[in-house]
């Protein structure tokens, strides 16, 4: 008899361990360091609390790995469907937090439902891709892929928690990419997405980015058509980043966006700019090698809003300087290879969605949390995966990867055609 | 379906992602790490500062005066401090919430950041109260401090003086020397004088701060904290003794009074009534009491011993011998006819109140003849004289350590020109009796005083002898100005010593004699403004042949010089020079006598002072008492403005 867990991805697991170990040193340090008896005394058992949800966390991944590839797919839907009334139950009984109706309380816990919803989401648009035949229509599926995603970006934008709603509306083209359209299109809306964040930042520069592409995809491709999908991708993307900007949103709300760009100054300071310059402050400082374990001056001093939730990393910046700050995106960077690795070694359409889909998710959470923390990203609320002090996402990210370690640990179960 | 070619575009993308993240990282962590240090410090590291104490005052004997006592003060750091908790604080405070709430937008307008010092002299048990609270109220801390505390019973109020908060305008000035709002500084006296050598320098501790503004623990254990430095202790030629019943006899009286040590100028005392108790500026201060202090027509925070500004009467009369015998218009032996007026204006302008007859200096002094010193002062000319009394120290502020001073007025043939265009001698002869257009202070009698008695060495009076300090044992000497020769011969001072021992021998000072020790003083009597009792003034020197102390008294409106500031001062040279006041029954009269003069009432409507009126020829001779010739008195009263400012 084969031994079960043959195939299972030890490094993954490694960097688990590893990203939930640093958030457990962080939290600590918040909770138990010299500053601790000034905390409110709901904050003070986080590390605990963190510690149980990791441990719970572990079981239900641990139970994962035990079920088989059928039992996914064929609950897939359901788990979808389930998910949905959950959202639409928070959005109906639900609990505010900071301004999100996203909390519902089950028992003694307060789950989150938004990040349990993920796993929903990818499951089903796993299934969805699974059901590709070679003469569906792809612009039918597209809609649908697309569908699975925006129905609960809905709910949740409904809740008011416009980060999670992010991240989905991030997880969509990839997985339309990866499952139905071309590569080159990947590059395309790469590409427009990078113009978009320039004309926030620094309008000269997108354009100039804008025309390089255009020019480079023309040069490369030889093709007037490519070249002028190029030029209106990118240009679109400016012009719609422009009208948002102008148009659609509130001063107050412009203000909020550009304010990552320059944080400092006095019209943001003390107020949507004082994360960014506290967690700024607080990262720089650190240093190469920190100021140490529960040394951080920003960190015992609580400067940085939301230190152990959504800018955890600024205590990591602080107290383990560059090193600890590498240690923690080789991890990340580590895990989400692994993953897309595993997608492409299980050659199953569901399979290779659920390693997508969670990398995508992941990388989306990666780069913006840390983006954020770091002042390259405007302020979005969402955590930063296995570190931020937060049950729900632990959960749901560590279901996910346990989802897809079984998936690719029993992938010769899936059938060699998909049909 | 393959997906080798978008997986590996996806794990571009991830490293990309990456990339850019580490580089941002980089940027921050390791180019960019100065600024973010700072901005982090300058966040989270409060310098705290920690006060040294301040030095304690002893007295010449060693014994302490003034020192030290811890006291808690409350602070609040406005950015960090919660409005809403008011009501929490004051209730702590056991105050109305208006008050916190007032001091809370003071303390705001002067610094957000600043922890400011909102309730000092927090009793112990509610301090503990409050402190049990800190964590319920963001922004407030404490301070340990020091308040001042007083042991003596003699108050020495406008010798020590006192401390109070700073001012706006003061720390305006004061701030780089590390002065912030709340902090005690010296106001007037040795506290104000000695200000930066009491208070010593300022230690820091360097404390972690959190966001909401409270100390959470200290930088780096402490590595960069510094411990303050005391101040020095200063030590002061001041005798408790005397001066406590210096104070006594000056119950019920106004003036001024000053012993000096007629060897080296050191202060034995410094008597300015009515005073204050300088204790009642350690604590908030009840505003009726405040009000007194500055509205109160007989000025208690004046110092009337170093600015008052009273016509010396009569106890110019050896100032005016010395002066004549020096410029030869005189000689010891020479006689002058007194037929009870100087005949420059008739028998009823320059009066006598004797006729004395053919007189000569020494019998002069005792009998202290107006006719011979208006005849001195007609064979001078007013420049000489204003010369003279400079270079005895009148009519200038003396460089030393005792901050407020009146100058005096000593007139020149400038400011007759300027104020009376048509003077003549008839103008100027008072000058010779010590009236008219002239003022002086009885710290500047009391060094002329003491000039006399060492025959001629005219020392810079001075408080403070030495600085010590109690941590390094380290000892300073005050730069006191060196003594001057004056430029008159011994045999001179001879002769005015001998005619001032008659004084006291036979003369006005009969009465008050120094049981068994031989003294020289002079008796004066200066006529007051508005009507008002003459001032009595009266200076003495003791032991005669061996001259220790000099004493100058001036009381304001309490009749001739020989009934109040006489038995004053010869008590005080008694009390100085044998540590306690004879037992005879005729030396208990005196003291009893005295102690039951006092000084004539003023109203509130005869407050304002008034400057030297015209030396109108005819006005001295009408209102000259039966005793003694009388002079007018140009009162002084620049004090109130001052003391207004800072209020």
């Amino acid at each position: 008899m084969r031994i079960w867990y043959r195939n299972l991805d030890y490094l993954t697991i490694f960097a688990w361990v590893g990203l939930a170990s640093i958030g457990l040193v962080a939290i600590y340090s918040t909770t138990n360091g010299p500053s601790a008896e000034y905390l409110l005394a709901s904050v003070r058992q986080n590390f605990w609390r963190q510690l149980a949800w990791i441990v719970i966390s572990s079981g239900a991944g641990l139970a994962c790995l035990f079920l088989p590839v059928h039992f996914f797919q064929r609950v897939a839907w359901v788990a979808y469907l389930g998910t949905l009334l959950l959202l639409a139950l928070a959005l109906l009984f639900g609990r505010e937090v900071n301004g999100a109706r996203s909390w519902l309380y089950i028992g003694g816990f307060s789950l989150q439902v938004s990040e349990i919803a993920k796993v929903g989401a990818v499951l089903a648009a796993a299934q969805l891709v699974s059901s590709i035949r070679p003469n569906s229509s792809k612009v039918r599926y597209a809609l649908l892929l697309v569908a699975v995603f925006m129905v609960p970006v809905a709910l949740i934008l409904l809740q008011n928690d416009a980060g999670t709603a992010f991240v989905f509306c991030a997880v969509a083209p990839v997985a339309v990419f990866w499952a139905i359209w071309p590569t080159s299109m990947f590059i395309l809306m790469a590409a427009s997405g990078v113009a978009g964040y320039f004309a926030v930042v620094h309008l000269p520069t997108a354009l100039v980015f804008a025309a390089l592409f255009t020019i480079f995809v023309f040069w490369k491709t030889r093709s007037r058509l490519y070249g002028a999908m190029a030029g209106v991708f990118s240009g679109g993307a400016i012009a719609a980043v422009l009208f948002a900007l102008h148009q659609v949103f509130r001063p107050h709300q412009v203000a909020r966006i550009r304010s990552f760009t320059n944080p400092g100054a006095e019209e943001f300071r003390s107020g949507v700019g004082f994360h960014l310059v506290q967690s700024k402050a607080a990262i720089g400082s650190g240093g190469l090698t920190g100021k140490g374990f529960m040394e951080g001056t920003q960190t015992q001093g609580a400067y940085v809003p939301e230190q152990s939730t959504d800018f955890v990393f600024s205590i990591i910046g602080e107290e383990w300087g560059f090193l600890g700050s590498m240690a923690v995106i080789a991890l990340f960077t580590v895990l989400l290879v692994r993953v897309i690795q595993m997608g492409m070694q299980i050659k199953h359409p569901f399979g290779s969605m659920v390693a997508v889909g969670t990398a995508s998710i992941f990388l989306a959470h990666v780069f913006v949390n840390i983006g954020m923390v770091a002042g390259l990203l405007p302020v979005i609320g969402i955590p930063l995966p296995f570190i931020s002090y937060g049950g729900s996402a632990m959960l749901a990210n560590t279901v996910l990867l346990a989802l897809l370690l079984n998936l690719h640990m029993r992938r010769d179960d899936f059938p060699i055609y998909v049909y | 379906m393959d997906y080798t070619l978008r997986g590996r575009v996806f794990i571009g993308v991830i490293l990309v992602a990456m990339g850019l993240l580490s580089l941002r990282l980089a940027q921050l962590q390791l180019i960019r790490t100065d600024d973010y240090v700072s901005e982090s410090e300058t966040n989270a590291l409060r310098e705290r500062r920690v006060l040294p104490a301040r030095g304690a005052i002893y007295d010449r004997n060693g014994r302490i005066l003034v020192n030290n006592e811890p006291s808690y003060t409350v602070t609040i750091t406005p950015r960090s401090f919660d409005a809403d908790k008011i009501p929490l604080l004051a209730d702590l405070l056991e105050v109305p919430d208006s008050v916190v709430a007032a001091r809370f937008a003071e303390l705001r307008r002067y610094s957000a950041f600043q922890p400011g010092k909102a309730f000092r002299d927090v009793p112990e048990d509610i301090f503990s109260r409050v402190a049990e609270n800190f964590y319920r109220l963001p922004g407030v801390g404490y301070d340990q401090d020091f308040r001042r505390r007083y042991h003596t019973k003699a108050t020495a109020a406008h010798v020590l003086g006192y401390v109070r908060e700073v001012t706006d305008s003061e720390l305006a000035r004061l701030q780089e020397r590390g002065y912030r709002q709340g902090d005690l500084i010296g106001k007037s006296g040795v506290e104000s004088r000695y200000e930066f050598g009491l208070r010593g320098s300022l230690g820091s501790e360097i404390k972690v701060v959190n966001v909401h503004g409270l100390e959470v623990n200290s930088w780096q254990d402490g590595a960069f904290d510094h411990a303050p430095t005391s101040g020095y202790d200063m030590h002061l030629g001041l005798d408790t003794d005397l001066q406590a019943l210096a104070e006594s006899l000056f119950v019920g009286k106004r003036g001024g009074a000053v012993a000096l040590d007629a060897n080296s100028g050191e202060i034995l005392a410094l008597v300015s009534k009515p005073d204050y108790d300088p204790d009642v500026f350690t604590e908030a201060m009840d505003p009726e009491d405040w009000d007194h202090l500055i509205n109160s027509p007989e000025k208690p925070l004046y110092n009337r011993a170093t600015m008052n500004l009273l016509p010396p009467g009569s106890t110019w009369k050896p100032f005016m011998a010395l002066m004549a015998l020096q410029e030869g218009t005189i000689s010891p032996t020479e006689h002058v006819h007194c037929a009870g007026y100087h005949p420059l204006g008739g028998p009823s302008v320059f009066r006598d109140m004797d006729a004395h007859g053919r007189i000569a200096l020494e019998e002069a002094l005792e009998k202290s003849c107006n006719t011979f010193f208006f005849e001195l002062m007609m064979r001078t000319n007013v420049e000489a004289f204003s010369d003279y009394a400079r270079m005895f120290g009148f009519g200038e502020q003396v460089a030393t350590d005792i901050g407020e001073q009146g100058s005096g007025l000593i007139p020149d043939s400038a400011y007759y020109d300027q104020r009376f265009p048509a003077w003549g001698p008839g103008y100027t002869i008072n000058l010779g009796v010590g009236q008219g257009d002239m003022g002086v202070t009885p710290l500047q009698l009391a060094r002329y005083a003491a000039a006399v008695a060492n025959r001629g060495t005219l020392y810079t009076p001075h408080l403070v002898t030495r600085m010590a300090h109690a941590e390094t044992g380290e000892i300073l000497y005050p730069q006191i100005a060196a003594p001057a020769k004056l430029p008159i011969r011994e045999a001179h001072f001879d002769v005015v010593r001998e005619g001032m021992k008659r004084v006291m021998e036979a003369g006005t000072g009969r009465w008050i004699q120094i049981p068994g020790i031989p003294s020289g003083g002079k008796t004066g009597t200066a006529q007051a403004p508005h009507g008002r009792k003459d001032d009595s003034v009266f200076i003495l020197f003791a032991p005669y042949d061996d001259p220790q102390i000099a004493v100058a008294v001036q009381v304001e409106n309490a009749g001739f010089g020989a009934v109040a500031a006489g038995p004053i001062g010869s008590l005080m040279a008694e009390q100085y020079l044998t540590g306690s006041i004879d037992a005879s029954p005729a030396r208990q009269w005196v003291l009893q006598s005295v102690l039951a003069v006092e000084s004539e009432p003023l109203h509130g409507e005869e407050a304002a002072p008034e400057a030297a009126r015209s030396p109108g020829q005819a006005d001295v001779p009408e209102e000259a008492g039966p005793g003694e010739e009388t002079a007018q008195a140009p009162q002084d009263s620049e004090s109130a403005a001052d003391i207004e400012a800072d209020a």
